[in-house]
């Protein structure tokens, strides 16, 4: 890894700080966008603040990429409205595009690019010439620039798209699953980029899968499920309310009945010497309980986003 | 509450001039395109470049050749003498090969750029970029009329190099003439396809309609030459309108009407582009 210069500012003068945590980058009012009769998002009242990493979870259909491609321009809103650095979505959208970087959930380009050439080739576009910021990410990355895109596997053709996204310093940064197929060593230095951009003021509102990522980074989620925006709260007040699954293998045959009373313990099922049941909340008093008996294994594990959204936005509503 | 970040904060960057943008896709379209000149020039040349260097064998023999074909044969590929090497190009090139070939060229290089990139997906990443829809359609335009003059260019240098060697008297002017006026005509067709990609999102579909015009309205010319009852309606096909400049010298006015109603195609077929979904 390498020092980089220090990079320029991604938000307003110092003076403008303060607003950090009340402007909105991003704000959707009522945005609508249906296929036909098919189902696209309904209604989707979003702000994403300056200076923040808003996280965008929801499963697979749930109207996540819709949200970010009409977000992009590349879909017309049914209805309802969306500005983005307060400036029309749709009016403004080439004024947006130029102080907004954008990964798409399935980053591909022509392939018989190296990653040099497309980024001289969007630099262009930009108006850009100098690609020294691109040369650092790319060292940052482990990127190979000078292969054709074809030639790179998975991973290191997301490196290319996740620097064609961050090169020319934007004031906001869409992406849609960044860190698929990447590394763990890389997922890592992704989001120490992110980080630092969230210190230079820039805003990131990412798309994931991955709980544990998002819990990381992100300063708030906003969860949405079939096409609707069921949820945004701060990542500690979600986790706070996140279950755990437990699997606890004992020294001796325990029944369900050991943990009858004890807070938060849902859905308690025995088998033999293991107890398996989820948690909700503290797992003090259940480690207490547990400490009863010989404990042989002790195995807690988060759940998959869906268990999330079904336990508590099972309907509609935040718990 | 939120407030909304004005756009003219200290940090607003304004959108790079539309040049930039144009410049940028053109440059690369040619890149893309890069190998066109050789491939499609090369041999559509090679083949002109055959006939040119038959003629002097067959010089002879062709009028009497001529004379024996249908008069409707003659009428419809527009043979009335084969006594010049040009009319012998004309009648084997020009007359089909060289202006569907090309015209298929056309069709096939503006909905690569277009609906063929968001089909590949390439759309979600490039129009994330500050452009808009429109210089992407114009600049995919600008591309396919350079790539054909350069095709166009190619066969005329081995036409012409050929027919000088072999000595069968290939007027350089008139040849370029010839070759000049097949471009506004597949430039239609390129019209043709922006238009249908400004509507549908399948690339094999807009391939299917503008290279269905291609072939509908050579197919509705030859029928009309051939049939008094439907001769009204070839002046709806663009190969009315093209003519026979190697023999007859190039008509300006026919060249700019097909190159105007191009890029009235283009710019309508830009418009619905804008206004589109990209799936």
């Amino acid at each position: 890894m390498i020092a980089a210069p220090p990079p320029p500012a991604l938000a307003p003068p110092a003076g403008e700080r303060h607003h950090r945590a009340t402007t909105a980058v991003i704000e959707t009012h009522d945005l609508c966008k249906r296929y036909g009769s098919s189902r696209g998002i309904e209604d989707v009242n979003l702000t994403v603040r300056r200076g923040e990493v808003f996280g965008f979870l929801g499963p697979n259909g749930a109207g996540k990429t819709t949200t970010i491609r009409t977000l992009l321009g590349l879909l017309r809103p049914t209805s309802g409205s969306a500005r983005l650095l307060g400036l029309d979505s749709r009016r403004d959208s080439r004024e947006i595009r130029a102080r907004l970087g954008n990964l798409p959930g399935e980053f591909v380009y022509d392939d018989r690019l190296t990653g040099h050439e497309l980024l001289r080739f969007f630099a262009g576009v930009r108006g850009m010439t100098d690609l020294g910021s691109a040369d650092l990410l790319a060292e940052r990355f482990e990127a190979d620039l000078r292969r054709p895109l074809r030639e790179l596997s998975r991973g290191n053709r997301q490196k290319i798209g996740l620097i064609q996204a961050l090169f020319h310093e934007p004031e906001l940064v869409v992406l849609d699953e960044p860190t698929t197929g990447l590394d763990p060593l890389m997922q890592e230095e992704f989001l120490t980029v992110v980080g630092e951009r969230r210190e230079r003021g820039g805003t990131v509102f990412l798309s994931s899968h991955d709980l544990d990522e998002v819990e990381r980074i992100c300063d708030r989620v906003g969860i949405i499920r079939a096409g609707r925006l069921i949820a945004v709260d701060e990542v500690q007040a979600m986790r706070g309310r996140a279950f755990r699954h437990v699997t606890v293998r004992f020294a001796h045959p325990v029944t369900a009945a050991a943990l009858d009373g004890v807070a938060g313990v849902h859905d308690v099922v025995a088998d033999d010497a293991t107890l398996r049941f989820r948690v909700l909340g503290d797992l003090d008093a259940v480690i207490k309980e547990l400490a009863r008996h010989r404990v042989r294994d002790l195995e807690v594990t988060r759940p998959t986003l869906e268990e999330l959204f079904l336990t508590f936005y099972g309907h509609g509503v935040p718990a | 509450m939120s407030t909304a970040v004005h756009a003219t904060s200290a940090s607003a960057r304004h959108a790079p001039r539309r040049a930039h943008a144009f410049v940028a896709l053109v440059r690369q379209g040619l890149r893309d395109n890069r190998r066109a000149p050789l491939t499609w020039g090369g041999s559509l040349g090679a083949m002109t470049a055959l006939m040119t260097a038959l003629w002097p064998s067959i010089e002879g023999s062709a009028a009497k050749l001529v004379d024996s074909y249908p008069a409707g044969l003659k009428e419809a590929f527009g043979i009335s003498q084969l006594d010049s090497v040009e009319a012998y190009v004309d009648a084997e090139m020009l007359s089909l090969m060289i202006p569907l070939a090309l015209g298929f060229f056309a069709v096939r290089c503006a909905v690569r750029a277009t609906v063929g990139a968001e089909d590949r997906g390439h759309l979600d990443t490039l129009l994330a970029l500050p452009l808009s829809r429109r210089t992407l359609v114009g600049a995919s335009f600008a591309v396919t009329g350079l790539v054909l003059l350069s095709i166009l260019t190619v066969i005329w240098a081995l036409t012409w190099i050929t027919g000088t060697v072999v000595g069968a008297g290939m007027s350089a002017s008139a040849l370029a003439a010839g070759l000049v006026n097949v471009w506004p005509l597949t430039m239609l067709f390129a019209g043709v396809a922006t238009l249908a990609a400004g509507i549908v999102h399948r690339p094999a579909t807009v391939t299917a309609i503008a290279a269905g015009a291609l072939a509908a309205t050579y197919v509705l010319d030859v029928a009309g030459k051939l049939a008094g009852a439907i001769e009204p309606l070839r002046a709806l096909s663009p190969f009315r309108w093209y003519g026979s400049a190697i023999q007859h010298g190039l008509d300006v006015s026919h060249v700019v009407a097909l190159t105007l109603v191009a890029v009235v195609l283009a710019a309508a077929g830009a418009q619905l582009f804008e206004r589109r979904d990209v799936l």
